[in-house]
């Protein structure tokens, strides 16, 4: 377990290829890759959250651990589809059409991922037509919206309402996020809820898979 | 009665002005409405229809607009593209010419501006044409959004944490390109220039972006030089940070010498009004805090109107320019922008 020890600290302190080498060893040792999920990466990148949520990390932070998250979960992700494992949720993220910014929604996109779920991301400019067809092919059961204009959250609304109108709003939970959203406009156009930074939109969506 | 410029400077100088300076900062599309419903032909004409003490901004023109190895891009190889999201457009950068480098070689044989390449006899010729009862500002720089656009904002953000020597020697050369021209521009307008700005969105929505050590480490030293630069010309430094920055004040103080502190972004944790006045009202000039993300956008008449009175009662003694928190956007009510000057104009007086 020391060995392994070493993949949480390179996740905290945002060491990639320490992540990656130790991955691969854990793996080729025969390390069941779900034990190194839920008992070295999900508690790393839940430190990572806290941290930030503490003003100890910020931006960069988070960004180099996200990396180092990811370089070990490219090679567990395989291993733990071929065992169908099910992830935390399914979630599909994206900032919302007309809105171009998108390191706020890849911050939370990659603790969402940290935290197990499987994240299916659009990107940016991502229009409600492709937030529904992406929710019916992958069956998600979470929307996750982001904006950081003023003048582009009204997105919001037109994404939840499209969703609406296709009939699969009772399938899925809502929640947004981005400079200018508030809980208020949550509750204004319907969304399920609201959270203004990464760690906290983590917190939320295991709440809201969970209800 | 004080010309917009003596109010500003008779703030800037610890003395009264007889009312409370306003300034005005606004998307194109704004500007271009306010123009046209108010059938005034320039944002001079508009200035004066809604006593407004905006600032009037000299910029050098360049004798060659575009990179040397790339004629789509900027100066500094930057590509742009008109994003629409409905009620207008803004530009995203399409390109980052930095984002494959890997040593700090690479970015010393960057293509980088060079300072000289503006047509000075022009500058020279504008400041002179500048008018006399406006402030006169000359002079940008904000190095890290610049390294952000050429490098890509993640992999600028992850720089300042795992590449340290990559991204000082950027920001260096960024740092040249600007001291190097300011020093020539304010010789030239030697005694016309009012004001220089100096930026670096520090804070985010909730907190700083980046911690204080990297702060301390890649922003302030430049900042400061440049800040010095434009003290001995007898040019005050304007400084922009968005977001929650309270933490960085004492230091943007104490270490840089900011004159005037924008945008004051008060519904951010830490950048509460009273607060701020308590603890620096005697040390800066507020510049803004007319809340930009919801009372102008989404208020009433009558929110703006009980803001900018809050804001009237909470600045009190200390010194403040009224002007909403970073630039209108199209989605604000006219009636909103009216109810801001006009508030501001029938209760600024001191």
């Amino acid at each position: 377990m020391e060995d392994l020890k070493k993949l949480y600290d390179a996740i905290l302190t945002g060491n990639f290829k320490i992540a990656r080498e130790t991955t691969q060893q854990a793996l080729a040792a025969g390390i069941d890759p779900q034990a190194l999920v839920q008992q070295q990466m999900i508690p790393a990148m839940d430190e990572v959250g806290r941290r930030y949520e503490a003003n100890e990390y910020f931006v960069p932070e988070l960004l180099i651990s996200a990396r180092a998250m990811k370089a070990s979960l490219e090679l567990i992700r395989p291993l733990l589809a071929a065992k169908g494992a099910e992830p935390a949720g399914r979630v599909v993220i994206g900032t919302v059409k007309g809105d171009l910014h998108d390191i706020g929604k890849n911050l939370v996109a990659a603790m969402l991922e940290g935290a197990g779920f499987e994240v299916i991301d659009l990107g940016v400019d991502v229009s409600p037509e492709k937030f529904i067809a992406a929710l019916n092919e992958r069956h998600a059961t979470l929307v996750a919206m982001s904006a950081l204009l003023t003048t582009t959250m009204n997105s919001m609304k037109t994404t939840v309402e499209a969703i609406k109108a296709a009939g699969v709003r009772q399938k899925v939970k809502i929640m947004i996020g981005g400079a200018p959203v508030t809980q208020k406009y949550a509750d204004e156009i319907g969304a399920d809820g609201y959270s203004n930074n990464a760690n906290a939109a983590v917190a939320l969506a295991r709440k809201l898979v969970a209800a | 009665m004080m010309t917009s410029r003596e109010r500003w400077i008779a703030l800037l100088s610890g003395e009264r002005p007889d009312r409370i300076p306003t300034d005005y900062w606004a998307t194109d599309e704004v500007t271009a409405r306010l123009l046209q419903e108010f059938a005034c032909p320039d944002k001079e004409a508009l200035y004066t229809r809604l006593n407004i003490d905006g600032v009037f901004d000299v910029k050098p023109v360049r004798i060659c607009d575009h990179h040397p190895d790339d004629p789509q891009a900027d100066i500094w190889g930057l590509r742009r593209k008109a994003i629409d999201y409905g009620a207008g457009s803004y530009d995203e950068f399409d390109n980052h010419p930095l984002e494959l480098v890997e040593s700090v070689d690479q970015i010393h044989a960057y293509r980088w501006p060079a300072p000289e390449d503006h047509d000075f006899d022009r500058f020279t010729r504008d400041i002179a044409a500048a008018p006399r009862h406006r402030v006169v500002r000359v002079g940008d720089y904000e190095p890290f959004l610049l390294y952000c656009a050429l490098r890509g904002m993640e992999l600028a953000m992850m720089d300042l944490k795992v590449e340290p020597e990559i991204v000082d020697a950027a920001l260096e050369h960024i740092f040249q390109y600007h001291y190097l021209l300011n020093a020539r521009l304010f010789e030239i307008a030697r005694g016309r220039v009012d004001i220089t700005y100096v930026a670096e969105d520090l804070g985010g929505q909730t907190s700083l972006l980046f911690g204080v050590p990297e702060i301390r480490k890649y922003i302030l030293p430049r900042q400061k030089k440049m800040a010095d630069l434009a003290r001995s010309f007898g040019v005050h430094v304007f400084y922009h940070t968005d977001g929650a920055a309270r933490e960085i004040i004492p230091d943007l103080l104490s270490v840089t010498g900011i004159e005037i502190l924008n945008p004051i972004q008060w519904r951010c944790p830490g950048m509460e009004r009273e607060g701020l006045v308590r603890d620096f009202g005697g040390r800066v000039i507020f510049h803004g805090a007319v809340d930009n993300q919801f009372t102008l956008p989404f208020g009433t008449v009558q929110d703006v109107r009980n803001e900018v009175l809050d804001n009237i009662r909470i600045f009190g003694d200390s010194r403040w320019i009224c002007a909403p928190c970073h630039n209108l956007q199209p989605v604000t009510p006219t009636a909103n922008i009216v109810a801001l000057y006009e508030t501001i104009h029938d209760n600024g007086i001191l």
